[in-house]
């Protein structure tokens, strides 16, 4: 996909899989069905259990379609967790995921790989009020109509949902 | 978060102070003191401020946070996020608020939210989108905090709670009096909220980026990314720092979201999504 993308690869290094890259590993985070199509009433080819390294081909939706030890198939977006050992540059790619489920990630070791610093808590704390920036994003807004005429020409039709329960507590499926 | 804990904190100090005043009996006066002070201020009450003062306060912490890192100088792209967003907007409670977004010039992955409806996305975490689909849902989660003002909670519930009710009851307009509310610069957006708040936030994204007509996994997508490899990175050093980490924030999406998206045929938009050049 994009060779725009590969540039902006550059940049921000680890993170600009735009796109799941063929190869990509990942590893599921609970048991789930193997199914040969995404969607929920496709045919179950196998299950695969928890912790199961996988390679992330394709994703569909909430689908991701990734080959495992046991055949290839689609599996729930968030059964899964993408991890990509080439890209982290660990060479493991379990070292990767441990240490971001342990909660240590972006907490312990904070290396600039960039090179570019971003906004951190000094700079937003000493920042001061800018007039014509905040003008010029005001003079960008769209009004409710402007924003559904270009809804409809992305055919994008608006459908009533109810927001989602908070879930039990400790209601792990 | 943090805000919370302070206040549980000085929840527990003063059940601990109430206890003894009882139980040694220093006197009605004392006991009455302690019941006062265990009432919640006045002005803790949400709610308590109109929608216009609610977007003055929104305008003084955009102004900071542009202060810090400017719009992205790309006119068609901030027009673009301003329809997407809108549109997402119209689909929760406060449709007519004055929603503003955009993209600002820093490659930071992140994106604020500030009270009255506006919105900023960072252009390292734009970078990172890969349809409209999944912008619709960043942008529908801190829609989410709008709609719940939960940056305004926090504000209410920190020390200026008392001045902001004073000086924002008549004198509306003046900046140096919002100032004094929101404290230095930007800062209310880099304070992490509780933990409860941002899992609501999400809930709130996938429905509301559904409704528009999106595949609700736009957000969680994002998620999946930012998480999968990026713990060594400084660009998310903030957005670790204040929000739960994208693992638990999926775990708890997959929780809430079950099989509920699966018959809906949500558009993803691709094509669509703005590159900026």
């Amino acid at each position: 996909m994009k060779r725009k993308y590969y540039c902006l690869s550059l940049l921000t290094l680890l993170l600009t899989a735009s796109l799941v890259h063929a190869g990509e590993t990942g590893t599921t985070v609970k048991a789930d069905s193997l199914r040969d199509a995404p969607f929920s009433d496709a045919k179950v080819i196998t299950t695969v259990s928890a912790s199961t390294p996988i390679e992330i081909l394709k994703k569909n939706k909430g689908w991701y379609q990734i080959t495992t030890p046991q055949g290839k198939g689609w599996m729930r977006m968030l059964s899964i967790r993408r991890g990509d050992a080439k890209q982290s540059g660990k060479g493991n790619q379990l070292t990767g995921l441990a240490s971001l489920t342990s909660g240590r990630a972006g907490t312990g070791k904070v290396v600039s790989t960039t090179g570019v610093r971003g906004l951190n808590e000094e700079e937003l704390k000493a920042a001061k009020f800018d007039e014509k920036q905040i003008a010029l994003a005001e003079s960008y807004l769209s009004s409710r109509d402007e924003a559904q005429k270009y809804a409809a020409r992305g055919k994008l039709k608006s459908q009533q949902i109810n927001y989602l329960p908070e879930p039990a507590q400790g209601g792990a499926k | 978060m943090k805000v919370l804990h302070l206040i549980s904190c000085a929840t527990l100090t003063l059940c601990a102070y109430a206890a003894p005043v009882s139980a040694f009996d220093f006197g009605q006066e004392l006991r009455n003191a302690a019941r006062e002070l265990k009432k919640p201020a006045p002005s803790s009450s949400l709610g308590g401020y109109s929608e216009q003062e609610e977007v003055a306060i929104g305008r003084q912490i955009a102004g900071n946070l542009l202060g810090a890192a400017p719009l992205v100088q790309d006119k068609k792209l901030q027009k673009y996020v301003n329809n997407i967003g809108r549109w997402v907007a119209s689909q929760s409670e406060r449709p007519d608020l004055p929603w503003h977004f955009g993209v600002i010039d820093t490659s930071d992955i992140n994106a604020f939210a500030a009270p009255g409806g506006y919105i900023f996305v960072t252009r390292g975490l734009y970078l990172l989108l890969e349809d409209e689909a999944a912008l619709a849902g960043v942008l529908a989660h801190e829609i989410g905090h709008v709609i719940k003002k939960h940056h305004l909670k926090i504000l209410q519930q920190s020390k200026m709670l008392d001045m902001g009710s004073k000086f924002l009851g008549k004198q509306i307009g003046g900046n140096d009096n919002i100032e004094k509310l929101i404290g230095s610069g930007a800062e209310i957006v880099s304070r992490s909220l509780d933990k409860n708040a941002e899992f609501e936030a999400d809930r709130m994204g996938v429905v509301l980026a559904a409704r528009a007509g999106y595949d609700a996994y736009g957000l969680p997508g994002v998620l999946q990314q930012i998480g999968h490899a990026s713990a060594n990175d400084s660009s998310v050093a903030l957005l670790f720092k204040t929000h739960p980490l994208p693992d638990e924030r999926l775990s708890k999406l997959d929780e809430a979201m079950d099989s509920r998206f699966d018959n809906l045929n949500g558009l993803n938009l691709g094509k669509r999504l703005y590159r900026i050049k």
